[in-house]
Protein backbone atom coordinates (compact mmCIF):
# COMPACT_ATOMS: atom_id res chain seq x y z
CA UNK A 1 0.00 0.00 0.00
CA UNK A 2 2.82 2.18 0.50
CA UNK A 3 4.64 1.19 -1.96
CA UNK A 4 1.44 2.29 -3.87
CA UNK A 5 0.90 5.87 -2.22
CA UNK A 6 4.93 6.42 -3.00
CA UNK A 7 3.78 5.87 -6.86
CA UNK A 8 1.10 7.32 -7.49
CA UNK A 9 2.60 10.81 -5.23
CA UNK A 10 5.76 10.22 -7.18
CA UNK A 11 3.75 10.20 -10.46
CA UNK A 12 1.42 13.28 -9.43
CA UNK A 13 4.16 15.39 -8.93
CA UNK A 14 5.84 14.50 -12.52
CA UNK A 15 2.69 15.24 -14.16
CA UNK A 16 2.37 18.85 -12.10
CA UNK A 17 5.92 19.20 -12.10
CA UNK A 18 6.23 19.17 -15.59
CA UNK A 19 2.96 21.50 -16.07
CA UNK A 20 4.09 23.84 -13.24
CA UNK A 21 3.83 26.73 -15.54
CA UNK A 22 1.21 26.83 -18.37
CA UNK A 23 -0.70 25.57 -15.37
CA UNK A 24 0.66 28.74 -13.67
CA UNK A 25 -0.43 31.01 -16.36
CA UNK A 26 -3.64 29.71 -16.03
CA UNK A 27 -4.30 30.68 -12.53
CA UNK A 28 -2.42 34.11 -13.25
CA UNK A 29 -4.82 35.14 -16.21
CA UNK A 30 -8.08 33.54 -15.29
CA UNK A 31 -7.42 34.86 -11.94
CA UNK A 32 -8.11 38.02 -13.21
CA UNK A 33 -11.74 37.33 -12.59
CA UNK A 34 -10.80 36.94 -8.76
CA UNK A 35 -8.55 39.52 -7.97
CA UNK A 36 -8.21 41.94 -11.20
CA UNK A 37 -5.80 42.90 -13.58
CA UNK A 38 -3.50 44.42 -11.35
CA UNK A 39 -2.93 41.74 -8.94
CA UNK A 40 -1.95 39.67 -12.38
CA UNK A 41 0.29 41.91 -13.29
CA UNK A 42 2.16 42.36 -10.32
CA UNK A 43 2.06 38.27 -9.57
CA UNK A 44 3.68 38.28 -13.20
CA UNK A 45 6.24 40.72 -12.67
CA UNK A 46 7.41 39.19 -9.44
CA UNK A 47 7.23 35.81 -10.77
CA UNK A 48 9.14 36.69 -13.72
CA UNK A 49 11.69 38.48 -11.26
CA UNK A 50 12.04 35.81 -8.82
CA UNK A 51 12.75 33.43 -12.18
CA UNK A 52 15.79 35.28 -13.42
CA UNK A 53 17.39 36.01 -9.78
CA UNK A 54 16.45 31.77 -8.66
CA UNK A 55 15.91 29.78 -11.71
CA UNK B 1 22.39 2.54 -20.48
CA UNK B 2 24.79 1.24 -22.97
CA UNK B 3 25.98 2.57 -26.19
CA UNK B 4 23.87 0.58 -28.19
CA UNK B 5 20.89 1.51 -26.38
CA UNK B 6 21.71 5.51 -27.14
CA UNK B 7 21.70 5.05 -30.77
CA UNK B 8 18.93 3.11 -30.80
CA UNK B 9 15.06 3.61 -31.84
CA UNK B 10 12.47 4.04 -29.29
CA UNK B 11 11.17 1.04 -28.45
CA UNK B 12 7.50 0.61 -28.91
CA UNK B 13 5.29 0.46 -25.95
CA UNK B 14 2.11 -1.13 -25.32
CA UNK B 15 0.07 2.08 -26.01
CA UNK B 16 0.45 1.90 -29.51
CA UNK B 17 -0.28 5.25 -29.95
CA UNK B 18 2.61 7.37 -27.99
CA UNK B 19 6.08 6.09 -28.79
CA UNK B 20 6.95 6.92 -25.15
CA UNK B 21 4.61 6.59 -22.44
CA UNK B 22 6.60 9.88 -20.58
CA UNK B 23 5.48 11.46 -23.87
CA UNK B 24 1.74 12.18 -22.54
CA UNK B 25 3.28 15.14 -20.60
CA UNK B 26 4.29 16.88 -23.47
CA UNK B 27 0.82 16.61 -24.74
CA UNK B 28 -0.79 18.13 -21.66
CA UNK B 29 1.98 20.82 -22.09
CA UNK B 30 0.75 21.85 -24.66
CA UNK B 31 -2.92 21.58 -24.47
CA UNK B 32 -2.72 23.82 -21.00
CA UNK B 33 -0.77 26.14 -23.08
CA UNK B 34 -3.60 26.12 -25.98
CA UNK B 35 -6.00 26.23 -23.24
CA UNK B 36 -4.49 29.60 -21.54
CA UNK B 37 -4.62 31.52 -24.73
CA UNK B 38 -8.52 30.67 -24.68
CA UNK B 39 -8.76 31.87 -21.19
CA UNK B 40 -7.26 34.93 -22.16
CA UNK B 41 -8.86 35.54 -25.73
CA UNK B 42 -11.91 34.97 -23.99
CA UNK B 43 -11.59 37.65 -20.85
CA UNK B 44 -10.10 40.36 -22.94
CA UNK B 45 -13.68 39.83 -25.30
CA UNK B 46 -15.94 39.94 -21.92
CA UNK B 47 -14.08 42.49 -19.81
CA UNK B 48 -16.21 42.69 -17.15
CA UNK B 49 -15.22 39.18 -15.88
CA UNK B 50 -12.21 40.43 -15.80
CA UNK B 51 -12.22 43.43 -13.76
CA UNK B 52 -11.29 45.39 -16.91
CA UNK B 53 -12.82 48.82 -16.60
CA UNK B 54 -10.97 51.32 -18.75
CA UNK B 55 -7.85 51.64 -20.60
CA UNK B 56 -5.25 51.11 -17.94
CA UNK B 57 -6.74 48.39 -16.71
CA UNK B 58 -7.14 46.63 -20.21
CA UNK B 59 -2.96 47.27 -20.38
CA UNK B 60 -2.80 45.61 -17.08
CA UNK B 61 -4.27 42.47 -18.24
CA UNK B 62 -2.78 42.62 -21.23
CA UNK B 63 0.85 42.68 -20.23
CA UNK B 64 0.03 39.97 -17.71
CA UNK B 65 -1.12 37.68 -19.78
CA UNK B 66 1.19 38.72 -22.77
CA UNK B 67 3.97 38.02 -20.45
CA UNK B 68 2.77 34.94 -19.16
CA UNK B 69 1.40 33.15 -22.71
CA UNK B 70 4.87 34.51 -23.92
CA UNK B 71 6.73 32.03 -21.19
CA UNK B 72 4.77 29.50 -21.42
CA UNK B 73 4.98 29.42 -25.54
CA UNK B 74 8.28 29.51 -25.39
CA UNK B 75 8.53 26.47 -23.72
CA UNK B 76 6.25 24.90 -25.54
CA UNK B 77 7.85 25.41 -28.50
CA UNK B 78 11.85 25.61 -27.57
CA UNK B 79 11.76 23.19 -24.92
CA UNK B 80 8.33 20.91 -25.88
CA UNK B 81 8.72 20.69 -29.56
CA UNK B 82 11.85 20.64 -29.74
CA UNK B 83 12.34 16.94 -27.93
CA UNK B 84 9.33 16.38 -31.05
CA UNK B 85 11.61 17.40 -33.52
CA UNK B 86 14.07 14.88 -32.20
CA UNK B 87 12.00 11.73 -30.91
CA UNK B 88 8.65 11.91 -32.74
CA UNK B 89 5.85 11.16 -29.81
CA UNK B 90 3.71 9.77 -31.89
CA UNK B 91 4.31 6.56 -33.73
CA UNK B 92 2.64 7.43 -36.49
CA UNK B 93 4.23 9.65 -38.75
CA UNK B 94 1.05 10.87 -40.38
CA UNK B 95 -0.23 12.11 -36.49
CA UNK B 96 3.27 13.64 -35.88
CA UNK B 97 3.33 15.84 -38.93
CA UNK B 98 0.33 17.11 -37.76
CA UNK B 99 0.29 17.33 -34.11
CA UNK B 100 3.77 19.27 -35.12
CA UNK B 101 1.65 22.18 -37.04
CA UNK B 102 -0.60 22.44 -34.43
CA UNK B 103 2.07 22.75 -32.13
CA UNK B 104 4.41 25.31 -32.88
CA UNK B 105 2.06 27.46 -34.59
CA UNK B 106 0.96 28.86 -30.70
CA UNK B 107 4.47 30.12 -30.81
CA UNK B 108 4.97 32.12 -34.79
CA UNK B 109 6.52 29.18 -36.32
CA UNK B 110 5.64 26.67 -38.48
CA UNK B 111 6.98 23.36 -37.94
CA UNK B 112 9.23 22.66 -40.56
CA UNK B 113 11.15 25.88 -40.33
CA UNK B 114 11.71 25.10 -36.59
CA UNK B 115 13.30 21.71 -36.90
CA UNK B 116 14.89 22.48 -40.04
CA UNK B 117 16.74 25.58 -38.27
CA UNK B 118 17.41 23.36 -34.96
CA UNK B 119 18.35 19.86 -36.35
CA UNK B 120 19.74 20.75 -39.43
CA UNK B 121 21.53 23.80 -38.60
CA UNK B 122 22.26 24.02 -34.83
CA UNK B 123 23.02 20.22 -33.84
CA UNK B 124 24.85 19.36 -37.25
CA UNK B 125 27.30 22.50 -37.45
CA UNK B 126 27.30 23.55 -33.43
CA UNK B 127 29.24 26.53 -32.59
CA UNK B 128 30.92 26.07 -36.20
CA UNK B 129 30.62 29.42 -39.21
CA UNK B 130 27.14 27.58 -40.19
CA UNK B 131 25.65 27.41 -37.45
CA UNK B 132 23.52 30.86 -37.85
CA UNK B 133 21.14 30.25 -35.22
CA UNK B 134 23.32 31.05 -32.71
CA UNK B 135 24.87 34.36 -31.84
CA UNK B 136 27.33 35.97 -34.20
CA UNK B 137 30.78 35.62 -33.12
CA UNK B 138 33.15 38.09 -32.05
CA UNK B 139 36.93 37.24 -33.40
CA UNK B 140 38.51 36.05 -30.52
CA UNK B 141 35.47 33.49 -30.15
CA UNK B 142 33.45 35.25 -27.73
CA UNK B 143 29.07 35.80 -28.73
CA UNK B 144 28.02 38.74 -29.82
CA UNK B 145 26.00 41.01 -26.97
CA UNK B 146 23.06 39.82 -25.82
CA UNK B 147 21.02 42.18 -26.20
CA UNK B 148 21.67 42.65 -29.85
CA UNK B 149 21.31 38.85 -30.23
CA UNK B 150 18.03 38.69 -28.50
CA UNK B 151 15.98 41.65 -30.46
CA UNK B 152 17.78 40.86 -33.90
CA UNK B 153 17.70 37.34 -34.78
CA UNK B 154 13.86 36.37 -34.12
CA UNK B 155 11.96 37.33 -37.06
CA UNK B 156 14.74 39.45 -38.60
CA UNK B 157 17.62 37.42 -39.33
CA UNK B 158 15.80 33.93 -39.31
CA UNK B 159 13.77 35.18 -41.86
CA UNK B 160 16.79 36.00 -44.51
CA UNK B 161 18.53 32.50 -43.27
CA UNK B 162 15.81 30.55 -44.06
CA UNK B 163 14.58 32.33 -47.64
CA UNK B 164 17.96 31.29 -48.73
CA UNK B 165 18.46 28.01 -47.50
CA UNK B 166 14.82 27.01 -48.37
CA UNK B 167 15.09 27.95 -51.54
CA UNK B 168 17.96 26.54 -53.02
CA UNK B 169 16.11 23.63 -53.96
CA UNK B 170 13.26 22.74 -55.85
CA UNK B 171 12.00 20.01 -53.53
CA UNK B 172 12.61 22.26 -50.17
CA UNK B 173 11.11 25.34 -51.60
CA UNK B 174 7.80 23.41 -52.14
CA UNK B 175 7.76 21.69 -48.68
CA UNK B 176 8.04 25.05 -47.25
CA UNK B 177 5.39 26.66 -48.91
CA UNK B 178 2.76 24.38 -48.02
CA UNK B 179 4.13 24.22 -44.55
CA UNK B 180 4.12 28.10 -44.64
CA UNK B 181 0.66 27.95 -46.08
CA UNK B 182 -0.87 25.83 -42.97
CA UNK B 183 0.82 27.16 -40.52
CA UNK B 184 -0.77 31.06 -42.20
CA UNK B 185 -3.76 29.67 -42.22
CA UNK B 186 -3.41 28.33 -38.42
CA UNK B 187 -1.93 31.20 -36.91
CA UNK B 188 -4.61 33.89 -38.44
CA UNK B 189 -7.29 32.25 -36.54
CA UNK B 190 -7.10 35.35 -33.75
CA UNK B 191 -7.11 37.93 -36.20
CA UNK B 192 -10.44 36.61 -37.49
CA UNK B 193 -11.84 36.60 -34.18
CA UNK B 194 -10.64 40.14 -33.31
CA UNK B 195 -7.46 41.69 -34.57
CA UNK B 196 -6.32 43.92 -31.74
CA UNK B 197 -6.92 41.33 -29.52
CA UNK B 198 -4.42 38.99 -31.83
CA UNK B 199 -1.95 41.87 -32.04
CA UNK B 200 -1.99 41.99 -27.96
CA UNK B 201 -2.45 38.38 -26.95
CA UNK B 202 -1.52 36.33 -30.03
CA UNK B 203 1.38 38.05 -32.13
CA UNK B 204 2.97 39.91 -28.66
CA UNK B 205 3.15 37.22 -27.11
CA UNK B 206 5.14 35.07 -29.58
CA UNK B 207 7.79 37.82 -29.71
CA UNK B 208 8.38 37.33 -25.85
CA UNK B 209 8.35 33.74 -26.69
CA UNK B 210 10.84 33.89 -29.05
CA UNK B 211 13.10 37.21 -28.55
CA UNK B 212 13.11 36.58 -24.12
CA UNK B 213 12.50 32.84 -23.67
CA UNK B 214 14.09 30.96 -26.97
CA UNK B 215 16.89 33.32 -27.69
CA UNK B 216 17.87 33.86 -24.34
CA UNK B 217 18.02 29.97 -23.83
CA UNK B 218 19.92 29.59 -27.00
CA UNK B 219 22.60 31.84 -26.25
CA UNK B 220 23.08 30.70 -22.29
CA UNK B 221 23.55 27.10 -23.50
CA UNK B 222 26.20 27.84 -25.69
CA UNK B 223 27.72 31.48 -24.66
CA UNK B 224 31.40 30.44 -23.51
CA UNK B 225 32.10 26.86 -25.42
CA UNK B 226 34.14 25.83 -28.15
CA UNK B 227 33.00 23.56 -30.74
CA UNK B 228 33.89 20.51 -30.60
CA UNK B 229 37.15 19.19 -31.45
CA UNK B 230 39.49 15.95 -30.40
CA UNK B 231 41.47 17.86 -28.10
CA UNK B 232 38.27 19.82 -26.43
CA UNK B 233 35.10 17.24 -26.83
CA UNK B 234 33.19 17.80 -23.72
CA UNK B 235 33.06 21.42 -23.53
CA UNK B 236 30.25 22.88 -26.27
CA UNK B 237 27.59 23.22 -24.02
CA UNK B 238 26.82 23.89 -20.73
CA UNK B 239 24.79 22.21 -18.33
CA UNK B 240 22.17 23.47 -15.77
CA UNK B 241 21.70 21.68 -12.90
CA UNK B 242 19.02 23.04 -10.78
CA UNK B 243 16.41 20.55 -10.12
CA UNK B 244 13.74 22.65 -10.29
CA UNK B 245 14.82 23.98 -13.43
CA UNK B 246 14.75 20.44 -15.13
CA UNK B 247 11.72 19.31 -13.59
CA UNK B 248 9.63 21.87 -15.40
CA UNK B 249 11.85 22.33 -18.02
CA UNK B 250 11.56 18.71 -19.68
CA UNK B 251 15.27 18.26 -18.82
CA UNK B 252 16.50 20.88 -21.06
CA UNK B 253 19.08 21.50 -18.13
CA UNK B 254 21.44 19.08 -18.93
CA UNK B 255 21.70 20.22 -22.49
CA UNK B 256 25.96 18.57 -23.33
CA UNK B 257 24.29 15.02 -22.70
CA UNK B 258 21.35 16.05 -25.35
CA UNK B 259 23.58 17.39 -28.00
CA UNK B 260 26.30 14.15 -27.61
CA UNK B 261 22.82 11.93 -27.58
CA UNK B 262 20.35 13.98 -29.15
CA UNK B 263 17.80 10.32 -29.78
CA UNK B 264 18.05 9.89 -26.30
CA UNK B 265 14.45 10.47 -24.78
CA UNK B 266 14.26 14.14 -22.45
CA UNK B 267 13.30 11.94 -19.17
CA UNK B 268 16.31 9.64 -19.64
CA UNK B 269 18.50 12.98 -19.70
CA UNK B 270 19.86 12.69 -15.62
CA UNK B 271 20.30 9.04 -16.17
CA UNK B 272 22.54 9.69 -18.54
CA UNK B 273 24.04 13.00 -16.81
CA UNK B 274 24.96 10.61 -14.18
CA UNK B 275 26.88 8.46 -16.49
CA UNK B 276 28.81 11.14 -17.71
CA UNK B 277 29.26 12.99 -15.12
CA UNK B 278 32.88 12.32 -14.75
CA UNK B 279 33.76 12.47 -18.55
CA UNK B 280 32.40 16.09 -17.73
CA UNK B 281 34.00 16.49 -14.54
CA UNK B 282 38.06 15.59 -16.28
CA UNK B 283 36.62 17.00 -19.80
CA UNK B 284 36.25 20.58 -17.95
CA UNK B 285 32.27 21.06 -19.34
CA UNK B 286 31.02 23.77 -17.71
CA UNK B 287 28.27 23.29 -15.38
CA UNK B 288 26.47 25.42 -13.21
CA UNK B 289 24.01 25.14 -10.34
CA UNK B 290 20.98 27.46 -11.21
CA UNK B 291 18.63 27.02 -14.99
CA UNK B 292 18.66 29.22 -17.97
CA UNK B 293 17.20 32.01 -16.37
CA UNK B 294 19.11 33.04 -13.97
CA UNK B 295 21.95 32.82 -16.45
CA UNK B 296 19.91 34.35 -18.99
CA UNK B 297 20.02 37.54 -15.97
CA UNK B 298 24.02 37.13 -15.47
CA UNK B 299 24.60 37.04 -18.93
CA UNK B 300 22.46 40.54 -19.76
CA UNK B 301 24.63 42.24 -17.01
CA UNK B 302 28.17 43.86 -17.18
CA UNK B 303 31.01 42.21 -16.49
CA UNK B 304 31.22 41.11 -13.15
CA UNK B 305 27.64 39.38 -13.21
CA UNK B 306 28.78 37.61 -16.75
CA UNK B 307 31.99 36.53 -14.61
CA UNK B 308 29.23 34.79 -12.36
CA UNK B 309 28.15 32.71 -14.94
CA UNK B 310 31.82 31.45 -15.96
CA UNK B 311 31.48 29.92 -12.18
CA UNK B 312 31.87 25.98 -11.78
CA UNK B 313 29.41 23.81 -10.10
CA UNK B 314 31.48 23.18 -6.88
CA UNK B 315 30.10 19.54 -7.32
CA UNK B 316 31.79 19.66 -10.35
CA UNK B 317 35.24 21.25 -10.24
CA UNK B 318 37.94 18.01 -10.72
CA UNK B 319 39.11 17.05 -7.36
CA UNK B 320 43.39 17.24 -7.57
Amino acid sequence: MRRLMHTFLSKTRLAFGRSFFPLFAIAIIAGAALWGPWVSLLVTVLAFGAALRLL
Amino acid sequence: MSSAALAAPAPPNRSRILAHPQDLHCIAFHAICLLAYACAFWLYLHPRFAGITGPWSRAAFVAAAAVMLGWISGIDVGVNFHNHSHRPIFTSHFVNRWFGRFWTFSGGWPSFFWEYCHVTIHHANLLTADDWTLPKQNPDGSFENFQRYLFTHWPWRLMVHLWRDLTARQSLRRRSSRELAIFLALWSIPFWINPVMAIWLWVLPHWIANAFIMNSGMYVQHAGCVVKTPAKPVTHSTVFVSNFFNLTMFNIGFHHEHHEHPRVHWSELPELHWRLKQAMIDGGTHVVPYGNYHAAFLLAGDDARQKRFAEQDSNYTPHL
